[in-house]
């Protein structure tokens, strides 16, 4: 069965190659291209220097509006950062964290963007405050849903309880899927990092077999809290994270086994069934992927399966690949993230198309 | 194989002002994704050989303008962004500056961004040589 799901690539997967100057802004569109993506996802603070005035200037509006043309590509997402906490005194007031989200709303709706990604941090006061803005120039709002969260949870209900209402508005918002949250294992690159670091093969078993034991039985969800810190220990301690820690301590364990560990929690699996249910409200999606290897297997997400749901869902958007791997290698060699994203975006084709 | 550049090569030198030698400065990229305001940046620990620089004595250079690390509190202009992967400037005000020879560096990187419960420390280390 063919599908509408559509491809992207957030430029975010092209970090190491632009931050050692091998690719400026139109490089990384040119490479998106080539992947035989049609979407670009674009961090405007990332890629556009002294952000946000270059976008205000026609000069700039015409040359991105050239690119795109040039290279064939859609903007497909924005990912705003609500820096609300600008200064180190005070966090913005509710007023002002409004005004920063429209603003973002805004320079999407001039590059051409349909929806935002806003980060799990963003409070509901400040969405529910920018919705009719949003509304007004056409752009979403995708709270993005990033591991440790998840979709039917007490946290994303929270989310529903004051954002599924009536009124036309509210349709401005919705979900971002990371596919982070469809892990059945803990990414390979991490697990050599720490091997390479010191970890011992018995503590690198502990810590998968715990992961597949996870998998197998389901993650505990994380429950909705305005404290995101305190959540987060609960959920790791619910699903197990301070025996795990215990039992790898009695075993000798030194910082590489316990790095393992800590990390192995920020990976977790949730039934794909979790994008049918919601897909109503799924504005975009972060296809987020650790290492592809040559044979257009992914380490960690489980590709296959999560590309079936959004078929069976009737999903229309795009999945939008974000390489992730390149934190556990730069420190030691060269990322390579141009090649990556390639595998990625023809793994991502032949799951749509198969 | 080598990682990821942080520092320039090139950028390792003494400062001299009116004929006297009154510090140091090297060039260095931001461990992050994305430019930022130098607003959220909480701290930039120089140590110098085993030495460490008083906070008050380091200077972040960004866009042709400098600011001490209690200025860059409040600087939240666009055109004072440390953009990503470009080179910021630190000096630090150390009386002499540093002796010919190889010297070792190590400095931490400390920023806040919004969303992140706990803030981002970089530690970044290089040896040089100082002609």
């Amino acid at each position: 069965m063919s599908a509408d799901i559509k491809r992207s690539v957030s430029l975010y997967s092209y970090q190491d190659s632009y931050y050692e100057g091998k690719l400026d802004l139109e490089g990384c569109l040119a490479e998106t291209s080539k992947t035989g993506a049609t979407g670009v996802e674009l961090l405007a603070e990332e890629m556009i220097k002294q952000f946000p005035n270059p976008i205000l200037t026609e000069e700039f509006q015409e040359q991105w509006k050239g690119w795109l043309a040039k290279y064939n590509l859609t903007p497909t997402c924005y990912d705003a950062f609500l820096e609300n906490r600008i200064f180190d005194n005070r966090t913005l007031s509710l007023g002002e964290q409004i005004e920063m989200m429209c603003r973002d709303l805004r320079m999407a709706s001039i590059l051409g963007f349909s929806c935002i990604r806003t980060l799990v941090s963003t409070p509901i006061e400040v969405i529910e405050g920018s919705l009719e803005y949003a509304e007004q120039v056409g752009v979403k709002i995708g709270l993005e849903v990033h591991a440790p969260f998840s979709l039917n949870s007490t946290w994303a209900q929270g989310y529903m309880d004051k954002l599924d209402k009536p009124g036309s508005k509210y349709k401005y918002f919705g979900w971002i899927p990371d596919l982070g949250i469809f892990c059945k294992r803990v990414p390979d690159v991490l697990r050599e990092k720490c091997r390479q670091a010191g970890a011992k093969e018995e503590c690198i078993k502990v810590v998968d077999d715990a992961f597949e034991e996870r998998v197998a039985k389901g993650f505990v969800k994380i429950e909705y809290s305005q404290d995101l810190g305190q959540a987060n220990m609960n959920y790791r301690n619910a699903n197990g994270q301070a025996v795990l820690l215990d039992k790898l301590k009695d075993m000798g364990a030194g910082p590489a086994d316990i790095e393992y560990l800590m990390s192995s929690y920020t990976y977790s699996w949730s039934d794909p069934q979790d994008l049918i249910d919601n897909i109503d409200r799924i504005v975009h999606t972060h296809a987020k992927f650790y290492n592809m290897h040559e044979d257009f297997t992914e380490t960690a997400v489980a590709i296959p399966e999560v590309v079936e749901a959004y078929k069976k869902a009737g999903y229309t958007g795009y999945l939008s690949s974000e390489y992730e791997g390149g934190e556990h290698l730069r420190a030691f060699q060269e990322v390579p993230d141009v090649h990556q994203v390639a595998l990625h975006q023809e793994a991502l084709r032949r799951a749509i198309e198969g | 194989m080598a990682g990821r550049p942080i520092y320039d090569s090139e950028g390792f030198r003494n400062v001299v002002e009116d004929g006297k030698t009154t510090g140091f400065q090297f060039r260095f990229k931001l461990q992050y994704y994305r430019g930022i305001t130098l607003s959220i940046i909480r701290d930039i620990k120089v140590n110098i050989d085993g030495e460490d620089i008083p906070r008050e004595d380091v200077l972040l250079t960004v866009n042709g303008e400098t600011f001490t690390l209690e200025e860059c509190r409040t600087v939240i202009s666009p055109l004072y962004r440390w953009e990503f992967g470009e080179y910021a400037t630190v000096t630090v005000r150390k009386e002499g500056g540093l002796s010919a020879g190889v010297h070792h560096l190590n400095v931490l990187q400390h920023i806040a961004p919004s969303y992140m419960p706990f803030p981002i420390k970089a530690v970044c280390e290089a040896d040089f040589e100082i002609a």
